[in-house]
């Protein structure tokens, strides 16, 4: 039962696609989890299609269909060789796909994960998992944009992460297992925004590992062994 | 042709647009593609023009129109209309043209294979079918409701998707707090779903169906 979903604000930027890059990734992979969620972003889509019919219509410069029909019919004439194309990329991809699922079947927390952050998983099969502390791995994931790191943390099984504040917004999405803090318990599908200043402690359950996404404000650099030492969460570089 | 269609009741006609756009994804049938591009480029151009702070420059307006329509012919064979109306789905297209032009020149290199815009913003990421004339009057609802917003509300729902601003874009520029900007946009998105749960029940009682 997922009990914490992103907002009505978050979701009309997400359908408006004014939303972060990473931050929209996340909203997506949610919504991958959440029937609920796919069903408020279908309708602010309906709004999205409301405000074009209701926009005033302005008249298209002249020939703009046949400029158009011209495109088009170029491009069908290539299209052959591109499907043809595209159907061998296509086995490619679905071989390299087979070969992931290969590389990560071992790791149970990797199973099941939604569609979105499937495709952020290395195409090498080589997932760098860091340990932070005795209880915390973290293993960065680039998603094509530098305004947010963007990260699975693993929490092993009752293990506890150290208290720590938030420098910038947080989205913390459970994929697997489940944690709590002082707050509550969260579990698989669970979406969390922090914002600077909410300090928190995290615990995974006591049975399973907890495995989670986590998408945050590229911040200020800490340099020196200290500041890298006190809060991991500063350690990261945005990818 | 266009003074057929806009003789039918308005629900039939989304129904009409929705059809048209099958048609141009099953059969790729240009006449009914023709007509889709009479009715919706003008449409789109305003909407792009609406756009005052230009992330779609206004000079560029008709490539942009352009642009979308030939989205829209390449993309019609996945078009399901028991998912989305024709106007929603085609704002789907639209969203997701400006992603990309916003994007450019932003993307970064991956160790994973590309993420592709469809892979976050999936044009039928709706898994609920709706029978075709429900679809369209649902539609016709959430019109209505709009209508009705007051212009506070009718406004900052247009920054939002025709300008394509977040909310703190909006705050910036309007002056407004930010706490504000965000509560209009509850308020509205609230006040259409009684809108439409009112509409809703009053067809449902009339029709005696119980979506």
């Amino acid at each position: 039962m997922i009990n914490h979903h992103p907002d009505e604000n978050l979701l009309a930027e997400y359908s408006s696609g004014s939303l972060a890059w990473a931050l929209s990734l996340s909203v997506c992979a949610h919504i991958q989890l959440c029937p609920h969620c796919r069903q408020k972003v279908s309708a602010l889509n309906k709004i999205g299609g409301v405000i074009l019919n209701t926009s005033a219509a302005e008249t298209c410069a002249p020939n703009s269909f046949e400029n158009l029909m011209q495109r088009i019919h170029q491009k069908t004439t290539t299209e052959k060789a591109a499907v043809e194309k595209t159907e061998g990329e296509q086995a490619t991809k679905i071989a390299a796909a087979e070969g992931l699922n290969n590389a990560y079947s071992h790791d149970p927390l990797l199973n099941r994960l939604p569609k979105i952050i499937e495709k952020l998983l290395p195409i090498n099969g080589k997932l760098k998992w860091q340990r932070v502390s005795s209880a915390l791995k973290t293993a960065r994931l680039t998603a094509g944009q530098n305004e947010y790191e963007v990260a699975f943390q693993r929490i092993s099984s009752g293990g506890k992460i150290v208290e720590h504040d938030h420098r910038g917004l947080e989205i913390t999405l459970v994929l697997q297992g489940s944690f709590s803090d002082e707050q509550g318990i969260y579990s698989r599908g669970d979406f969390l925004v922090r914002t600077p200043g909410e300090i928190h402690r995290p615990t995974a359950t006591l049975n399973q590992d907890c495995l989670c996404l986590s998408v945050v404000a590229a911040p200020v650099k800490v340099t020196g062994f200290i500041g890298h030492f006190i809060n991991p969460f500063l350690s990261i570089k945005p990818a | 042709m266009a003074n057929i269609i806009s003789a039918v009741p308005s629900g039939a006609r989304e129904d009409t647009w929705s059809r048209l756009l099958e048609r141009v994804g099953q059969e790729r049938d240009e006449n009914a593609f023709a007509q889709l591009f009479a009715h919706f480029a003008p449409l789109i151009k305003g909407f792009c023009l609406g756009n005052v702070n230009a992330s779609f420059p206004a000079d560029a307006a008709d490539e942009i129109v352009q642009e979308v329509l030939f989205k829209v012919w390449q993309k019609a064979p996945s078009y399901d209309a028991t998912k989305a109306a024709a106007s929603t789905w085609i704002y789907t297209v639209m969203r997701n043209c400006r992603i990309d032009v916003m994007r450019r020149n932003k993307r970064t290199i991956t160790d994973s294979g590309v993420i592709e815009i469809e892979d976050i913003w999936d044009e039928a990421a709706d898994d609920q079918a709706y029978v075709y004339l429900q679809q369209a009057s649902n539609e016709i609802i959430i019109q209505n409701a709009f209508k009705q917003l007051p212009t506070e509300q009718r406004v900052v729902l247009t920054q939002v998707y025709m300008q394509g601003k977040t909310h703190q874009q909006i705050s910036t520029e309007t002056g407004l707090p930010l706490g504000t900007v965000k509560s209009r946009v509850r308020i509205a998105l609230k006040k259409m779903q009684v809108l439409i749960d009112v509409a809703s029940k009053k067809r449902s009682d009339t029709t005696g169906d119980g979506q």
